[in-house]
């Protein structure tokens, strides 16, 4: 769990997104800020959640990242390069280093597709196999995952939920990213499920150094799985630190109301000196 | 209040676009109308250099354009060759007709769909229901033209109903009661048959509309607090459905007014079907611009109405 | 999945409902411009297996027909002449879909009979047969109009609705403008400004081009639809993520989520475009004699004494009803799939 904090992977600085909204009958715009000013960094091989409540901003943010959504400002430095100034090409290969899971893998996945297609498909657009390969690379990676090379024909629809998940890691690994950012990835799951992904995502790691983002309203998990916090708000990050810092001695405001309407586990009352009324 | 101008402006902009449109398609169409004109020889020449002139045939193409949108809203519209004469005189009366058939039409076509619109929505799944969507499937699947065939040939088997045109002979001779009785009769039949080729889709729409404000959990909420059936369909469901149906409304109109193209050549109304018909037959261009006009015009307007409905029933946009 | 087989099954239906119409020539006895002149106004024939002394006949006949002494205009049927009803008749020759030579139609009677199953217009000329012919003019009209439009609107409401913005405005207000004019009075404007006397394959395909021209508003407005929300999607924002072109996201994800409205479109525009083209002719805009479109058939009705005397001239449109029905049960068993297809 711990973390060696060596160089960062991503820094983003002074990130900002806004949106021009109208009005469906009168017709006037507004702007909506859905991030202001971020600063993150990112450290390499480590864990880092990403918590706030709904509409803080956390996808968008993420989002960004992926280089799913433009941002209006900012910058975003990834492994030493600067992703919002790279041309069409460079971005097209540079997009194989980080990946998304999404967090409802019934609509990440295309019902229409099976799951080897769904898996090869990252390899497919990356122009990375040939025909006759894919099929086999695909049933590689969801064995990889955890799943049989006999479902390599079901669609989506045939998966349970966490099998869904499953497929779309893998097809999130097929590139061998660095960074995967996992965005709510366990909120529709039950809690065995989710305890056998993160098992999952925990060996992963191990095995191919990745580096991990996760978006997260579970501050109960993010406990259990992060080496660093970053508290959002508002479109802003208002603290930043390693998890028991963050979880011990919580400095804004906001978290500590964020702690106080969580339970948390008796062990980390006795650790930390903080004042978290029940 | 913006809300409205914005649509104000917007009707009149189509309005334009689609004058625009007209203008340039018949222009294009082959044929020299001074030529045409010249071998009439019921037109004498003076007549002919004041059209070329009020007209610019052979003038290039804007100037045409304009000088036509000038007779047009001094109440000339063109000129008809076939007729002989300006344009506006000769549309006027027969649109007053044309909307005469497709107001009312409108109206009975709703006044018949709503109710069991409502009715089927309520009774959804049960064997009525069922039976009632085969037999409205079935009005649906006949066409207009066979529904129309038929009831002239009523008309004409039974005497009820005179078997066309708007009065009978003798008709001034009548007294006002007299004479309304008498158009009333004449129309009838185009207007219960425009309203019976409408009717099916609009009790199809009426129903899933309704069906879907039914489902609404605010309706459970309501059927749960012990509200009656029906004051929940009419007070609660109804209202709730306006705003699909109000569009309805305006989409209805066109598809009327299309319609009623095809009633009043069968049926022999005076309206602007047989004008159009007649006028497309003797390639008579400034006819056919007129009508089209005309017929957009209602359309946009029903539209029109149909927005400003939505607007005054529906608080979500006022709220804006 | 028990829609999609009922769909399926509905399908399988009404593309049988057009066999003997694409293999006119041998479904029907005559040849479209073939009058009997003697025989004006003939109602249906009837067909019987008993004669009128009572005998049984295996092979089913009609009787002829010879003038009503009392009544002008009317048949009484000869009992004296019987004429055996065969299948498999060689007839007149004809090449069957345009390409393969043939004589043999599916069923006639021993000559000098003929078997009119619709009756006979004012000149003498088999319905039944004209009907199937006609079926040939008005449904390829009505398919081919429809395909235009069906694909008119999809290449249209895709492209603005996967681009968005104010390319999708603009497009859209432009199919407000098509929306917004009286599809009829707009047909006969365009009719107006195309010539009146020309060839009548000319006349065809103008009728089918404009009637599908026009009517590519509605069919875009629902691609479009579906083309905005399938764009919003997660597996495109997926497959953006892994680097993917537009077209890629078009052609791979997008469009086949539009696939099945699309179907169901094609279901319920081609009984409209059908009906379009069959009035137009009605008319006398159309597709003119003898070229025996359905409009055209119904186009004597127009006549008072006509519409009131014989009745079978009515059969070509009521026939249409069923020809509908079958369409509409299709849309409605796919538009049920549709919705059942989580998405």
């Amino acid at each position: 769990m711990s973390a060696a904090r060596t160089d960062s992977l991503v820094s983003v600085r002074g990130l900002c997104k806004s949106y021009v909204q109208k009005r469906q009958f009168s017709g006037a715009k507004f702007t909506v800020d859905a991030l202001c000013n971020v600063n993150l960094e990112i450290p390499r091989g480590a864990t880092t959640a990403l918590v706030g409540e709904s509409g803080a901003g956390k996808s968008t943010l993420v989002r960004c990242v992926a280089l799913l959504e433009k941002p209006t400002g900012g910058e975003i430095e990834f492994d030493g390069r600067n992703l919002l100034a790279l041309d069409t090409e460079e971005l097209f290969r540079a997009r194989r280093q980080f990946q998304l899971v999404f967090q409802d893998p019934t609509s990440s996945l295309n019902p229409g597709m099976t799951a080897a297609e769904i898996v090869a498909e990252p390899l497919v657009i990356q122009r990375e196999v040939t025909k006759t390969d894919r099929r086999r690379k695909a049933i590689e990676l969801m064995e990889h995952v955890g799943l049989t090379s006999a479902s390599a024909d079901k669609r989506p629809l045939e998966f349970s939920g966490g099998q869904r998940q499953r497929l779309a890691i893998a097809r999130a690994l097929a590139l061998r990213p660095k960074l995967l950012i996992l965005d709510e990835a366990f909120s529709n799951l039950d809690l065995a499920t989710r305890e056998s992904i993160l098992r999952l995502l925990r060996d992963l790691q191990a095995a191919h150094s990745l580096t991990y983002l996760h978006v997260s309203h579970d501050l109960r998990m993010v406990f259990d799985l992060a080496d660093e916090v970053a508290v959002m708000y508002e479109g802003r990050i208002i603290e930043h630190g390693t998890a028991l810092e963050l979880f011990a001695q919580p400095q804004h405001h906001y978290t500590r109301g964020l702690l106080a309407a969580t339970q948390l586990p008796a062990r980390l009352a006795t650790d930390c000196t903080a004042e978290a009324p029940r | 209040m913006r809300y409205v101008a914005r649509r104000l402006a917007h009707a009149v902009l189509i309005l334009i676009a689609i004058s625009f449109l007209s203008f340039v398609l018949l222009q294009s169409a082959p044929g020299n109308y001074l030529d045409d004109l010249r071998m009439n020889p019921r037109i004498s020449a003076q007549t002919i250099n004041a059209l070329r002139d009020k007209y610019g045939f052979d003038q290039p193409f804007p100037v045409r354009y304009a000088r036509w949108m000038r007779s047009t809203l001094k109440g000339d519209m063109g000129f008809s060759f076939a007729y002989n004469g300006a344009v506006g005189p000769l549309v006027w009366t027969r649109a007053r007709n044309t909307l005469l058939l497709t107001g009312s039409s409108t109206l009975i076509a709703w006044a018949l769909a709503l109710p069991l619109g409502v009715w089927s929505a309520a009774r959804k799944g049960r064997w009525d229901d069922r039976l009632f969507s085969a037999a409205t499937s079935t009005l649906l699947a006949i066409p207009d033209l066979l529904l129309f065939l038929l009831l002239l040939l009523l008309a004409a088997r039974t005497g009820w109903f005179p078997a066309g045109g708007m009065a009978s002979p003798g008709f001034d001779d009548l007294s006002t009661l007299g004479k309304v009785k008498d158009v009333c009769l004449h129309f009838a039949l185009p207007s219960l048959g425009l309203a019976l080729v409408s009717m099916p889709i609009l009790v199809r729409h009426i129903r899933a509309a309704m069906i879907e404000a039914l489902e609404s959990p605010f309706i459970r909420a309501a059927r749960g607090h012990g509200i009656p059936q029906k004051r929940l369909l009419w007070r609660y469901a109804l209202p709730a459905a306006s705003n699909p149906l109000i569009s309805l409304l305006g989409l209805s109109i066109a598809g009327m007014l299309s319609a009623s193209a095809i009633v009043e050549v069968v049926l022999s109304w005076p309206g602007l079907g047989p004008l159009m018909v007649q006028a497309v037959l003797s390639r008579d261009v400034y006819v056919v611009l007129a009508v089209v006009m005309l017929s957009s015009a209602f359309l946009v307007a029903g539209n029109l109405v149909a927005d400003l409905l939505l607007f005054a029933s529906d608080p979500r946009i006022r709220v804006e | 999945m028990k829609q999609l087989r009922k769909g399926g099954k509905l399908l399988v239906l009404l593309a049988g409902l057009h066999v003997p119409i694409l293999l006119a020539s041998f479904f029907a006895p005559y040849g479209f411009s073939e009058q009997n002149r003697e025989r004006p106004f003939a109602p249906p024939s009837r067909i019987h297996f008993v004669d009128s002394v009572g005998r049984f006949h295996v092979r089913p006949f009609v009787y002829g027909l010879k003038d009503d002494p009392n009544t002008f205009g009317a048949y009484l049927v000869d009992t004296q002449e019987i004429y055996l009803l065969h299948f498999l008749v060689p007839g007149s020759s004809y090449r069957l879909m345009g390409l393969f030579p043939a004589r043999k139609h599916l069923f006639g009677v021993d000559e000098p009979g003929r078997i009119f199953l619709m009756g006979t217009d004012g000149y003498g000329r088999d319905q039944f047969t004209r009907f199937i012919y006609g079926g040939q003019i008005s449904l390829a009209a009505g398919i081919l109009a429809a395909a235009l439009s069906l694909l008119l609107g999809t290449l249209i409401g895709s492209f603005a609705g996967f681009c968005g913005g104010w390319i999708d405005n603009v497009v859209m207000r432009g199919g407000d403008i098509f929306l917004a004019l009286p599809w009829l009075y707009l047909l006969f404007a365009v009719r107006a400004a195309l010539p009146l006397h020309i060839a009548q394959w000319q006349v065809f395909l103008l009728l089918v081009a404009v009637i599908g021209l026009i009517g590519w508003a509605q069919p875009a407005r629902l691609i479009r639809g579906v083309v905005l929300s399938a764009k919003e999607r997660n597996f495109v924002a997926a497959a953006r993520g892994f680097g993917a072109s537009d077209f890629y996201l078009l052609r791979r994800h997008i469009l086949p989520q539009t696939y099945g409205v699309m179907l169901t479109q094609m279901t319920l525009l081609i009984p409209r475009y059908v009906l379009a083209e069959v009035t137009l002719t009605f008319l006398g805009l159309g597709v003119g004699e003898p070229m025996p479109s359905w409009g055209s058939l119904l186009f004597a009705l127009q006549q008072y004494y006509v519409l009131s005397s014989y009745w079978w001239m009515f059969l070509p449109a009521a026939l249409l009803v069923p020809l509908f029905l079958a369409y509409f049960w299709t849309a409605d068993a796919l538009q049920e799939h549709l919705k059942s297809v989580p998405l």
